[in-house]
């Protein structure tokens, strides 16, 4: 899930500020389970916008918004998309710029995107995965320290941890503590004592020229 | 021609290095000034690299200065700053001009320090620049390309001394597979804990330096069990600094005593003092180390 959070509303008038005639596109995905991109959160976009003197020719909520296929799949889903002269998109930045890239009209996020997170027993996770492109999370007990690691150590912890909190953000537990818990209760401490060498050296890439 | 660093941690000697700090600016007299008060006493300088993530001086532009005026240097490297080209330049830079010892770390993070914004790099951790390392002393960069060797370059590392701390020992041993030299420990003031390392890391054969901060008050020590990782300062030390009448007298003495405690126990000593080396050679004379190296 992409994590991504709402601007503050005066921040999205102050865009909007020489725009009128404004089409709202949510997203049914990320944004819409995160309360930031959904029906309930469109239709008060759309009533906070009118309050304060803009006009709102529609909305509408694609599946996806950063799998929208043609500003011809909107048209088809609510027409009044033809009358905008701005639109508003309430999803990640990836939904952004699908949208801006099938419409010349002006467009603008209502959303900040942060991370590749998740939501599991009603709390947003934000920052689980680096999108590294090349996943061996298998290693660390299912916690990525590229993702999750402030300094994104491989090898084990920095000696800046304290009392088992991160030297970065003392409110949460040392990345490297909850990898060596994790591999423990598995019974594979044994993939702790890899050793990660760059990716030149892992990949033998030597031309010796 | 004097003993160089290398020969002597293939030797028996008891080992002395010393901090010096960068300026904070392009004056270089004070930290000069406070080199040549340990010299001849110390076995080598460690320069450090934007400690505590402050930005100074350039650790290879004060190291190549304290060169010219005669010491001995390790440089210290984090992985903060600096990606693996310029990892690289800079190692190559350091040895072109007479650098033979470095010391690596991965750095505390940007945002412990007077510029929270800066990007932090740490492109690779210290484990993988140790790597790094051992490939271009044998005349090759990351990518292979042929750099010419490193022969004589001696490569430092940094550990935690808790035995008990199985995340951080761990990553110690992968640093001694990496390929190190001698290792320099965070400051030691529980010596019993530090005998219990020594006996973890029985098996491992890299001369360790054990690191020392001289007490100033009892509060420096409440401040650093409270703020700095990896420090324990026991319970009567703290005793005792409260009630001694020259603080600053009492830290000296029992940074002394350690001394002479850990000089059965590991192969030499690192001081870091907060401020300067004013105290240094008092604490070496006292704890019957102070001998001039030849």
């Amino acid at each position: 899930m992409i994590i991504s959070s709402a601007k503050p509303f005066e921040e999205i008038l102050k865009l909007l500020k020489d725009e009128d005639d404004i089409f709202i596109i949510g997203c049914n995905a990320c944004a819409a389970k995160l309360h930031v991109g959904g029906e309930p959160e469109v239709t008060m976009m759309q009533q906070r916008l009118e309050v304060n003197g803009k006009n709102v020719v529609g909305w509408v909520i694609p599946s996806a918004a950063c799998s929208v296929a043609s500003f011809d799949s909107l048209v088809e889903k609510n027409p009044a998309i033809r009358e905008a002269k701005a639109i508003l998109v309430m999803a990640c930045g990836s939904g952004v710029s699908i949208i801006a890239g099938v419409t010349d009209i002006p467009v603008y996020p209502s959303n900040n995107t942060e991370s590749l997170g998740g939501r599991s027993q009603g709390e947003v996770i934000p920052r689980l995965c680096a999108m590294c492109g090349d996943c061996t999370v298998y290693y660390f007990g299912g916690i990525c320290p590229k993702g999750q690691c402030p300094k994104q150590l491989l090898n084990g912890p920095c000696g800046g941890s304290m009392e088992g909190k991160c030297e970065v953000d003392t409110d949460k537990d040392c990345v490297w503590d909850r990898i060596c818990s994790r591999l423990e209760k598995m019974g594979r401490q044994d993939l702790m004592e890899k050793v990660w060498l760059a990716e030149e050296i892992e990949g033998q890439i030597l031309c010796r020229n | 021609m004097s003993r160089t660093f290398k020969d002597k941690l293939r030797s028996k000697d008891f080992l002395i290095t010393a901090e010096i700090c960068p300026p904070k600016g392009t004056e270089l007299g004070e930290a000069l000034a406070d080199a040549k008060l340990i010299r001849g006493f110390a076995d080598a300088l460690n320069v450090t690299d934007n400690q505590r993530a402050v930005m100074r001086m350039s650790p290879l532009a004060m190291s190549k200065t304290l060169l010219d005026e005669g010491h001995e240097v390790i440089m210290q490297l984090t992985c903060r700053d600096r990606n693996r080209l310029a990892l690289q330049s800079d190692l190559l830079g350091a040895y072109a001009m007479g650098i033979r010892n470095v010391c690596v770390m991965t750095g505390d993070h940007t945002t412990k320090g007077d510029h929270p914004r800066a990007k932090p790099v740490y492109d690779l951790d210290s484990v993988q620049l140790l790597g790094m390392i051992k490939r271009m002393k044998e005349g090759y960069d990351l990518a292979g390309n042929k750099t010419g060797h490193l022969p004589d370059l001696v490569v430092g590392a940094v550990t935690n001394t808790d035995p008990l701390k199985a995340g951080q020992m761990m990553k110690m041993r992968k640093k001694v597979k990496a390929g190190v030299d001698f290792m320099q420990t965070q400051a030691v003031y529980d010596i019993t804990q530090f005998e219990a390392f020594m006996e973890y890391a029985d098996d491992i054969d890299v001369p360790v330096i054990a690191g020392l901060i001289p007490l100033r008050s009892a509060n420096m020590a409440l401040f650093m069990n409270n703020n700095i990782p990896g420090i324990h300062v026991p319970d009567e030390t703290i005793y005792r600094m409260e009630k001694a009448e020259k603080p600053i007298e009492e830290g000296i003495c029992i940074c002394a005593e350690a001394i002479r405690e850990l000089k059965k126990m590991c192969r030499g000593i690192h001081i870091m003092p907060v401020g300067n080396h004013v105290n240094t050679i008092d604490i070496l004379e006292m704890a019957g180390t102070g001998k001039r190296n030849k």
